[in-house]
């Protein structure tokens, strides 16, 4: 048997003769590397944000943040601790500090009990009448008043005389009892204020009704600024408590599900990933491409017939269907019985007739009659096409 | 690149410092490892660049044969190359075991043999042969695919060859048989011999008689050196599948067989593939070489879905032919394409030479005209049945043309192709 034989190739192809060629073949490596590095780095710097975009967080520049005050607080001398845990909230606070609690809605009973239980000062900012109640003792509730207007100090607090007016407030407290200074008081309601300082426990309250006047948005209006400066900069250090879904809650009946897993779990997990992404490094590469086949159409040569049947059917064409069933059982016939092509009906029935031995108005009505009516008449009729066709090849 | 399962253990094998010391600096210094050790291993792979690869591929084959490519591997690097080799080839040409492991010390060469059995007719082409080279820990390795070209032949595969000795054998009972029955104009007085019971007594021949004691018959041979033109109908109704193959390939099966038959009585056998152009020819090929000739041209003819131009057709056998000869057409009997395109210009053809039309018949119209199950079966019975008869009309209208006609299913229309081939030349009608 004849055989070709190819000429040589040589998988890397013939080597190139340009010496741009050769120096970029060499340092081709390393540039790639030096490129994926860098855009390592710069997707890390993207995907990790210096900056927060969350309402009323230190570190967040934007008009619902409070970096400003907490930039201005940190010049003075005061070390701000952003937390968002109780358990964080409760190691930090030692008497001698402030902690701010900042929004309360998440806390529970455990937590606020925690926390009413540190000796730190405390200043809680946006506090519900449930977390004022246990913080304060029950000396101040939470009213709601709004009033769009100026609001000035109108008591002896030092920080509030010293801030003499205020933007207006759209949440308010109230004092229930006890020797507290109610402060900012409405123009049309003199029992409910914005800024509120209680004796507690032992130690000093503040209550700030509207964290509004703290944002970087708002803080350079009015005495806005000296009000926020002053409440939270009694201390060196002001731990800022923004209470977050995860790191509330510490009592055993609500601990989530990630607090359950051993401490290897996480760890565990990121090393799965890999191997995951080895495998499917390992899986994914093909030993060369898929090749395809050139195929041939594929219609079956029967498809115009079936399609032919189908159209019969679907017009209930019984009339034609019968028609080509009695001319192929009659052309069949005729070959058999020696009779030509081009027999008339009537010489066709007699033929048949005299060779099976049947009545010729049986034998005319079966190959030229009317046309069935329904489908079981046509079903009969074929039937008996065919035991008339047997009986003539029998013959 | 590629890695291998090596390296996804070595992944795994992190589970121990990580439970260790359970930290994410620790999976990362892990992936670190990972990373540093593969580009280590690839590092140290032979480049698959100074691979050189040359491929041989026999010219032909015929097809359900198996035969085989190989290719000679030389490995021109200074590294010693471990990996695996590809040798991709279409899928019809059945290369199953295509993946060779190799191990080449630097300068030396390995002969792959992939096994090839092709599934299809025609023209199969090789693909990309891809080298994939191993660094020395069997981690990670560098990849490269490159075009080594080979084509390989797959030949019709002739499956009616089987019934050639039969029709020999009938062919050398026509030679020198008293020839009375199927004396004609195209006979040929061959010999005298003497006369044995069962001579027609009309084939003795007196004069010879009279100067010798016994009695003695003339005898004839089949006529010789006639001209067969096989015309092949590649146009959208060979494209047709019945049973598992299209037309054509039945088709190609009852041309083959003819052409053995005809080489064999001593006629000329010429052939075209025609839709509408010429897509292959055979001319001038005798003796042992009109077979493979055949076998080569037909291999690549692939049905294209256009519409036979029978006088384009008609005219390229006039040009083909001067003396009278027969004309085989391998078309199908579609009732519409053969009353429009072949019924207005056969008659010429059919006035000058002997014209037989060979057509493959669908076994499934067959099974489709004697369903009764249903009424949609029978339906479709009536439509068989009107398909039936139309076929009949235009095979009755062609032999009032004077064109025989063969309708016979794919695995008969071989047979019956070369037995009226035999019946036309007892009957001296070539």
């Amino acid at each position: 048997m004849s055989q070709t034989t190819s000429e040589p190739v040589r998988l890397g192809g013939e080597p190139p003769r340009s010496v741009a060629g050769r120096r970029w073949r060499r340092w081709r490596l390393p540039v790639l590397i030096g490129a994926l590095l860098l855009t390592a780095a710069l997707l890390a710097a993207l995907i990790q944000p210096q900056v927060s975009r969350e309402p009323l967080a230190v570190d967040n520049p934007g008009s619902t943040g409070v970096r400003a005050l907490a930039q201005v607080l940190g010049d003075q001398g005061v070390v701000v601790h952003e937390v968002q845990t109780t358990a964080d909230a409760v190691a930090l606070a030692q008497p001698g500090t402030t902690l701010a609690i900042v929004g309360s809605l998440l806390l529970t009973d455990a937590d606020l009990d925690q926390l009413a239980r540190t000796g730190a000062d405390l200043v809680v900012i946006d506090g519900d009448s449930y977390a004022l109640d246990v913080l304060t003792d029950g000396q101040v509730a939470e009213t709601w008043a709004p009033s769009a207007q100026l609001r000035s100090a109108n008591c002896d607090d030092p920080d509030a005389t010293a801030a003499e007016l205020v933007s207006d407030l759209v949440y308010s407290v109230t004092l229930t009892g006890g020797s507290g200074q109610l402060c900012f008081t409405a123009t049309n309601d003199p029992q409910t204020g914005g800024y509120a300082v209680v004796e507690a426990g032992g130690r000093t309250v503040r209550v700030l009704a509207d964290s509004t006047i703290l944002t970087n948005g708002s803080v350079t209006e009015q005495g806005n600024a000296a009000l926020g400066l002053r409440m939270l900069g009694h201390h060196d250090h002001l731990i800022w408590f923004r209470p977050s879904l995860l790191g509330t809650g510490t009592s055993e009946g609500s601990a989530t599900g990630f607090a359950n897993l051993p401490p290897w779990a996480g760890p565990f997990a990121a090393l799965l990933g890999l191997v995951v992404l080895v495998a499917a490094v390992w899986r994914g590469r093909a030993l060369g491409r898929v090749v395809s086949e050139p195929l041939p159409v594929t219609v079956r040569a029967a498809e115009t017939t079936r399609g032919r049947g189908r159209l019969y059917r679907r017009a209930r064409s019984r009339g034609h269907a019968a028609a080509a069933l009695r001319a192929a059982v009659a052309r069949r016939t005729a070959v058999r019985l020696g009779l030509p092509a081009s027999a008339d009906a009537p010489t066709m029935i007699e033929a048949v007739a005299s060779a099976t031995g049947r009545p010729t108005h049986d034998v005319a009505g079966l190959l030229y009659g009317p046309p069935p009516s329904d489908d079981a008449e046509l079903l009969v009729l074929t039937r008996a096409l065919d035991q008339l066709e047997s009986e003539v090849h029998r013959t | 690149m590629a890695v291998s399962w090596r390296a996804v253990v070595l992944a795994a094998l992190g589970a121990i410092p990580v439970l260790l010391v359970p930290q994410y600096a620790v999976v990362l210094g892990w992936a670190l490892v990972v990373l540093l050790v593969v580009l280590v291993d690839l590092s140290l792979a032979a480049s698959p660049r100074d691979v050189v690869v040359r491929r041989t591929v026999p010219a032909s084959v015929r097809l359900t044969q198996p035969t085989s490519s190989s290719l000679v591997v030389t490995n021109t690097g200074a590294r010693r190359l471990r990996g695996v080799v590809r040798d991709a080839w279409q899928p019809s040409a059945g290369a199953t075991s295509n993946r060779h492991r190799v191990s080449l010390p630097a300068g030396e060469s390995a002969r792959l043999v992939t096994p090839l059995l092709p599934t299809r007719r025609g023209d199969r082409a090789a693909d990309r042969v891809t080298v994939r080279s191993f660094g020395p820990m069997g981690m990670a390795a560098r990849q490269l695919s490159a075009d080594v070209p080979g084509r390989l032949r797959v030949l019709p595969e002739f499956a009616s060859r089987r019934h050639l000795p039969s029709r020999l054998a009938r062919l050398r009972e026509m030679d020198g048989r008293a020839a009375v029955q199927v004396r004609g104009q195209g006979t040929e007085f061959d010999s005298l011999r003497e006369y044995v019971i069962g001579d027609d007594v009309r084939s003795i021949d007196w004069r010879a008689t009279a100067r010798r004691s016994e009695v003695v018959v003339r005898t004839w041979r089949p006529e010789r050196d006639r001209r067969v033109l096989i015309v092949l109908d590649t146009s959208r109704t060979a494209a047709a599948r019945i049973g598992e193959l299209p037309r054509v390939d039945a088709a190609i099966e009852a041309a083959l067989l003819l052409a053995a038959l005809a080489s064999h009585a001593g006629d000329r056998v010429d052939l075209i593939a025609h839709d509408r152009r010429v897509r292959a020819q055979v001319a001038r090929a005798a003796g042992p070489r009109l077979l493979p000739a055949l076998a080569d041209a037909l291999a690549p003819v692939d049905p294209t879905l256009v519409e036979m131009d029978w006088p384009a057709t008609i005219s390229a056998i006039d040009q083909r032919l001067s003396q009278r000869s027969l004309v085989v057409l391998l078309t199908a009997l579609e009732p519409a394409a053969v009353s429009h395109g072949l019924l207005p210009v056969v008659a010429p053809l059919a006035h000058d030479h002997t014209v037989v039309l060979a057509s493959v018949a669908d076994p499934e119209v067959a099974e489709l005209a004697t369903s009764r199950g249903s009424a949609a079966e029978v339906y479709d019975a009536a439509a068989a049945e009107r398909t039936e008869l139309e076929r009949a009309a235009v095979t009755l209208r062609l032999r009032r043309y004077g064109v025989e006609v063969v309708d016979a299913l794919p695995d008969d229309l071989a047979p019956r192709l070369a037995d009226t081939y035999l019946a036309l030349k007892a009957a001296g009608r070539l």
